[in-house]
Parts: C-alpha cells; structure tokens; sequence
C-alpha cells in the first residue's frame, strides 16, 4: 500500500505522515516529493522545521526547478522586520495566493513541513479549516503534511488525522535501517483499509518495502505445528500397537464408579451376603428422636 | 575536552561538523559534565594550548567566550535595583506574551556586532551554549516559547552562520505517556529531540548506584550521515573523574574486567 501512495494521492487528497521523537519521518516525507517531482508535479513546501539547503538535500536536480519552497524557517513568528512567510499567514488565502504566485495553471502539490508547528501556533480549528478549504478550493491538488504525533494531546492528533484520506505511521523497525509504517487509507466509497509494512530508503530516497510484518507471525504457528510429536527420537517405545490401544481402551480404572459397578451395588446377585436386621425391645429405637437417650 | 568522547562523534576540534545542533539531556542525573566537554572542546586553539588546558577568564578576557548570567541577570529583573546595568535579554520575566525574543536577539547582536577588539584573532564559527533549558521552564516561560527560542538559534546560528548550538535540557520524572507533573520538561525534551541533529541523553544505570559506572551516555545522530543510514544509536557507560570523564562500551568498564 505504500508504493500505491507514492504513486500518487487522488485529486483532494490529503495525506498525514505521524512521526515521533524515536524515528523522523522527515525521510517518508522527502520520499513523497521525490515521487511527486518525478511524475511533473509542481510542489510547494511551507518549510517551518527544516532550511531549504537541508529538504532540497539528496533530491534529484533534473526536476527539482518544480519545487518551490517557500521559507517559513528563518522567521515563523515576525521577530525579524522582513519576515518572508510567517505561521499566521497560514490561512487559505495566503496559501492559495502563494501557490498561485509561482505555479502554472496546473493545481499543485502542497507539502507542509511541518503541521505541528502550526498547530503549536494557530489552533486546531483554524487548521482544519484552512486545510478543508485548501482541499475543495482548486489550486491545490494534494496536500502532504508531516505530524509529530508526540508533541499534542491526542484529540489534536486525531482531528487532524480525522481529516485525513490517508495516514501513515512510522516507527523504527526492528533493524537499524529499516522502519515500519502502520498506513490507514479512506476511500472515496467510505471503505477503509488498514495496513502494516516494513520499508527501507535507498540512497535517492525511493522506498523499498520489505516483507510484511504479518509474515512473521504466520511462520511462528508453523513452527509451533511441527513440534508436537514428543514419542519420535527416543530410545524407549512410548507408541500403542492396536491390540494394545483396544485392551488400553477396553480396561476399567479401579476407582471409577462406572455402571456395572452401580448395578452390581443395587441389585446384589445371589450367593452374596445379606444383612437382615430386626430390632428387638431392648433396642432403643425410637423413629423420631434418635438422640433421645443422650443425658445433655 | 574528553578525548574519548571526541572521537565517539567523530570531531576533532581542528574539524568538526558545521551547522549542528546538539542537544544534551538527562533523566534524573546530571548531564552538565558534557557541557564542560563542548565548552572546551569548541574554545580549543591549537595543540599547545590542548595540554595546557583551556582557561575560560583568559577566554572571556580575549573575548573569545561572552556569558549571559541568566539567573543572575534575571533576579536583577525581579527585584530592581536602582543602579540596573543588566541587558534587556532577560525582559521576558516582565512580559510573558513577548516570548523569548530578547533572549534570541542576544547572541544575535553578538555575532553582528562582532566583540572583536583591534588586533583581536579572527575566531572560528560562532557557538551558542546554553545550560540548561529546563531553568527557563521554571522561570515561568512555556514550552512552546521555549521551543520557538531554540528554533531561532538553530536558524540563525546554524544555518545563517554555520555555526553550532548546544542546550542542556533537564528532566526529572520517569518516561510516561498521559498527565503528569512534568509534562513540561517531557514535551520540551520531544520537541528538542525533532529539532535536533545529535542527541546525547544521559541517565543513571538501569539496575542502580554503582561506584565504578556513574550512568550511561545513549548517543543519537539523527541527520543523515555520509554513508547513508538515517539514524543511529550508540550506548555508553561513563565514570566522571577529576580529570575529565571516560566513556566505555557497556560491560567493559575497567572493574569489572
């Protein structure tokens, strides 16, 4: 599923890549522009965490004149007297006149680097507003956004991810140059398709997707099938011949009240002792209080 | 300068890597001995003066180290004094809305102004140091501030002079997900952690106290390096001692061999 995302999001879509403090996902994230440059797309980035020097670093140079970077890095809050693009631009307008400025008639891909800054500033509301116009407004095809799932409480992260037609988690994998992504996809019909997948980078970014994580599991209950006969290899016979299992099967336990024995109790065969019991006048029997004789 | 630790990342002080931001942190231990390894590691001239040792008055006097006194600087904002010389870095304690944009425009102003006195050596590429972090926490500053005040340094610092950064950042509780109290310093510690190009956290050892092994140092280069993995982790155990610190792969300690 991963590759079919770098192929392309559909028109309208919006893709989030959830990354955290242990794996960054700014890797995944460089990944998709290269994809998006190498198809003709013109792509904006609203870079806020990262230089330009170091998001254009590793990507390929023919096509890279598609790519528009628009500097929120060196002053996101005005503290300069020049600022080049600041967080409280962020709305619709300032984005669809940025895109607009620079791009042909062609709708564009937007990368935003990253959503968490802006959510820090600019409060969750606004962001989805922006984002859910910027999607139905038309010079913008796609958007691409990168969250620090653990820099906000989990409402924010999961309204913004609400938004979303497809989020890919990413996580270190369990060796050291590869990573796992948990991707979720909505589609246009509703349907919803969930997917775990393990990935490396090559060195011009492309993805390499790797053996899926569920494989692993299905080889363990094989393993776990294969063991079960604990009387092979020994230097004893622990096996039953036939006749040994039908008189195995065939003996009764001592202990067992079965119904041959119950029978045997109730109906006690002839020549077997009887006991007859006839109490005379010396015996105290007395039907309703047997204790009657006791002294207490 | 701990010679071990210099080439655990790979620097030298005749070469090292420009731009970088590093952030040094610690959980429940002290992690300001690292400080004192960056401090004289980047004040470093030439080979003479690394068996001499470094000698910060001779440093500052040369005008090689400039020192922002924040605490101190800051109780003279608090409680003012009539004859009141202290700069204006401190002026967010006044007004918490501001956010630390005085305190950025301190080691700005340095760098541009250039505390260069007539015939003064050219020094090498500007270091900002900060120690510790989580102090602005407890002045009262937010997170968020905070994290915007160490995005303009590495900004400026960084990438505009090629310069380094290194911040302490302190945390005391235990690593959990949900509310608790020191959620601040947990969200400013994560926050740093995505900012950054090198991260060296130190911690006490897992199993306890030991005399011999003070803790363990786990090193985190997070930017891509040369032969193309994407992040990679190294664990150390350090013992701190008069004459500096060294840091060993763990289970070789020398008392334990």
């Amino acid at each position: 599923m991963l590759t079919e995302l770098l192929q392309g999001t559909d028109a309208g879509g919006f893709l989030i890549i959830q990354d955290s403090a242990s794996y960054s996902g700014r890797h995944l994230l460089k990944s998709f522009i290269n994809a998006a440059l190498h198809r003709e797309e013109a792509v904006h980035v609203l870079g806020f965490e990262v230089s330009e020097e170091e998001l254009k670093d590793g990507l390929i140079g023919a096509s890279i004149h598609r790519l528009h970077f628009h500097n929120a890095y060196t002053d996101p809050l005005g503290w300069t007297h020049n600022p080049a693009f600041t967080v409280h631009q962020f709305c619709s307008e300032g984005v669809t006149q940025l895109v607009k400025q620079t791009s042909q008639s062609k709708p564009a891909t937007l990368v935003i680097d990253s959503l968490s800054w802006i959510l820090r500033h600019v409060g969750p509301p606004a962001v989805c507003k922006t984002l859910q116009q910027l999607r139905k407004g038309g010079a913008v095809r796609a958007i691409i956004g990168l969250l620090h799932a653990d820099m906000h409480q989990r409402g924010t992260v999961g309204s913004v991810c609400h938004m979303a037609t497809s989020v890919i988690t990413v996580a270190p994998g369990m060796k050291g140059d590869e990573a796992l992504a948990k991707i979720t996809k909505r589609s246009k019909s509703g349907k919803v398709m969930q997917d775990e997948e393990i990935f490396s980078f090559k060195e011009d970014f492309t993805v390499v997707v790797q053996n899926r994580p569920s494989q692993l599991g299905l080889k363990q209950t094989e393993t776990e099938e294969r063991e079960t006969d604990p009387t092979a290899n020994l230097t004893f016979n622990l096996r039953l011949s036939d006749t040994e299992r039908e008189a195995k099967e065939k003996l009764a336990l001592p202990f067992v009240f079965s119904k041959e024995k119950k029978t045997a109790l109730l109906h006690s065969g002839r020549g077997s002792g009887r006991i007859l019991y006839e109490p005379d006048a010396n015996d105290d029997y007395d039907q309703e209080d047997p204790d009657d004789d006791l002294d207490v | 300068m701990f010679a071990e630790l210099s080439s655990i990342l790979n620097a030298s002080p005749d070469s090292f890597t420009q731009g970088e931001f590093v952030l040094v942190s610690d959980r429940q231990s002290d992690a300001s001995f690292l400080i004192h390894h960056f401090l004289s590691f980047y004040l470093r001239g030439d080979a003479v003066s690394q068996r001499l040792g470094v000698s910060l008055a001779q440093a500052k006097e040369k005008g090689q180290l400039v020192f922002l006194e924040g605490l101190k600087e800051s109780l003279s904002v608090l409680i003012p004094q009539d004859t009141n010389t202290g700069s204006k870095a401190m002026d967010f304690l006044r007004d918490p809305a501001v956010g630390l944009k005085s305190l950025y425009e301190f080691p700005s102003s340095v760098s541009s102004s250039g505390s260069r006195a007539e015939g003064a050596e050219e020094w090498g590429p500007l270091v900002l140091l900060v120690d510790d972090l989580s102090v602005l926490l407890s002045l009262g500053v937010s997170v968020g501030a905070v994290l915007d005040f160490s995005h303009y340094c590495r900004a400026t610092v960084c990438s505009e002079l090629q310069g380094n950064v290194v911040m302490l950042a302190r945390c005391d509780g235990e690593e959990e997900e949900g509310d608790g109290d020191d959620e601040g310093s947990e969200t400013l510690l994560k926050g740093l952690t995505h900012q950054c190009s090198l991260t060296l956290h130190v911690q006490g050892l897992p199993t306890g106290f030991c005399r011999d092994i003070h803790g363990q140092v786990e090193v985190c280069w997070r930017r891509r390096q040369g032969d193309g993995q994407s992040t990679q982790k190294k664990l150390f155990q350090y013992k701190v001692h008069d004459k500096g610190a060294s840091f060993f792969a763990p289970g070789t300690s020398s008392a334990v061999l």
